[in-house]
């Protein structure tokens, strides 16, 4: 179904990617030269330097104190719109950080954004991506943003894709939540796969950061692929954007994946200590 | 206003127009999941919820409800009095897990290693002149 919605009006924003999109360095840069695409010049920002307090929601005085940082940065770029990726992030913009720190800017979602210039977008996807999609919707965020049905309407415009039309929408606002609860992340992840079957689906394309590194390992042993929506849009348009956390999460050998330069770059007891335990965690039981 | 004055002030306006009627217990998806709430009466559960929302002791049902919340949103348009529950049930998932300096209801998820291992994977999948103007 499509949506309308107005045009969020500015053209220069802040992209404000979050902190764990840092797994996925190739979609923070594919986000932002899409919407450099369709005329929103941004400047990306995210990390533990522009945090929203969420890790520290146990203390509200340092998730205060983090929050209140990044709005004051924000507001100091001067420009009139932050652009979210992450639902954290967006609602706690919303709920706990404006609400406590004047901003000087309105906030948006990256779907809204595209959506709206979803014109300008269509004509960047000439390559055909043959792909029978089942999109992994949450049912948290969209009574906030749409984003299911924004997210859709943007798959929608790529040539050669078909989504498939599944009822199924899985408890929480995006995969991180569901792993916090016994059974609920294995639950959900169940239930997409017997939706991917029931609706012919081959591939599953994802919405937000933490639900793609929680669903990678599902081609684990499957003939299936699982895609961020940024992908499928990169990939229509022709750009490079190889997704490297999968290549890492679903390798035998991740280390040998990072490669020497890699493990040079990440800093090689950091690599140990940090990243590799995340990447050979078993899958949710 | 403080971060923490917002929890309380809020939520005690939420708590106030709170029925405890339970419709946000019946809707939300996650009560399988939740121990003892699905045989509990979801009024109770709700009361209980309100209760921690003010500072004060809840039955297990409730505690465990609010530890199972993946924020799904369902309870709000449940409401029949139109309160964001939603809401609601943020102030009092951080205040449960001791946000107010209140002891802890709910286990907090602590990752001490949050920071250090997404600065790790920036390293990792980002340039550095793109560090450098990200981060």
């Amino acid at each position: 179904m499509a949506v309308n919605r107005q045009a969020p009006p500015a053209d220069r924003a802040v992209f404000w990617y979050g902190c764990n999109m840092l797994r996925h360095g190739e979609v923070i840069r594919a986000s932002a030269r899409l919407l450099d695409a369709v005329g929103v010049e941004t400047a990306p920002a995210g990390g533990p330097s522009h945090c929203c307090g969420s890790p520290q929601e146990a203390n509200a005085r340092i998730a205060e104190g983090m929050a209140r940082r990044t709005v004051e940065a924000f507001n100091a770029t001067g420009r009139e719109q932050v652009i979210t990726w992450c639902p954290s992030c967006h609602m706690n913009m919303q709920d706990l950080m404006a609400p406590v720190t004047p901003v000087r800017f309105d906030t948006a979602h990256i779907t809204e954004v595209l959506h709206a210039r979803r014109d300008r977008l269509r004509r960047l996807l000439t390559h055909r991506v043959p792909a029978r999609v089942l999109l992994h919707r949450h049912l948290g965020f969209q009574p906030r943003v749409p984003v299911n049905d924004l997210v859709a309407d943007l798959l929608r415009l790529i040539p050669g894709l078909t989504l498939v039309e599944h009822p199924l929408a899985v408890p929480g606002h995006m995969c991180s939540a569901l792993a916090g609860v016994p059974g609920a992340l294995a639950a959900a992840q169940r239930a997409t796969l017997d939706a991917m079957a029931q609706a012919g689906a081959d591939t599953l394309a994802t919405i937000f950061h933490s639900c793609h590194r929680e669903a990678v390992i599902l081609e684990r042993g499957r003939s299936l692929r699982v895609a961020n929506w940024v992908h499928l849009l990169a990939e229509a348009a022709g750009w490079p954007c190889e997704d490297g956390y999968k290549a890492l999460r679903n390798a035998g050998n991740p280390r040998a994946v990072a490669g020497e330069a890699g493990l040079t770059a990440a800093g090689e007891a950091a690599f140990e200590r940090l990243i590799e335990p995340e990447l050979r965690k078993p899958p949710p039981a | 206003m403080s971060l923490a004055t917002r929890i309380d002030e809020e939520g005690e306006r939420l708590a106030a127009a709170c029925t405890a009627c339970g419709a946000c217990v019946r809707a939300c998806p996650m009560t399988p999941l939740a121990p003892g709430v699905e045989a509990a009466d979801a009024g109770a559960v709700a009361a209980g919820m309100r209760a921690l929302l003010r500072g004060e002791e809840a039955a297990p049902e409730a505690i465990a409800w609010i530890g199972a919340c993946t924020r799904s949103g369902q309870c709000t348009p449940a409401c029949p009095e139109r309160l964001d529950v939603a809401l609601m049930m943020r102030f009092v998932s951080m205040r449960a897990r001791g946000a107010l300096g209140e002891a802890p209801r709910v286990a907090a998820k602590a990752d001490s290693g949050w920071s250090a291992r997404v600065k790790a994977f920036a390293r990792l999948t980002l340039t550095e002149e793109e560090q450098a103007r990200w981060l």
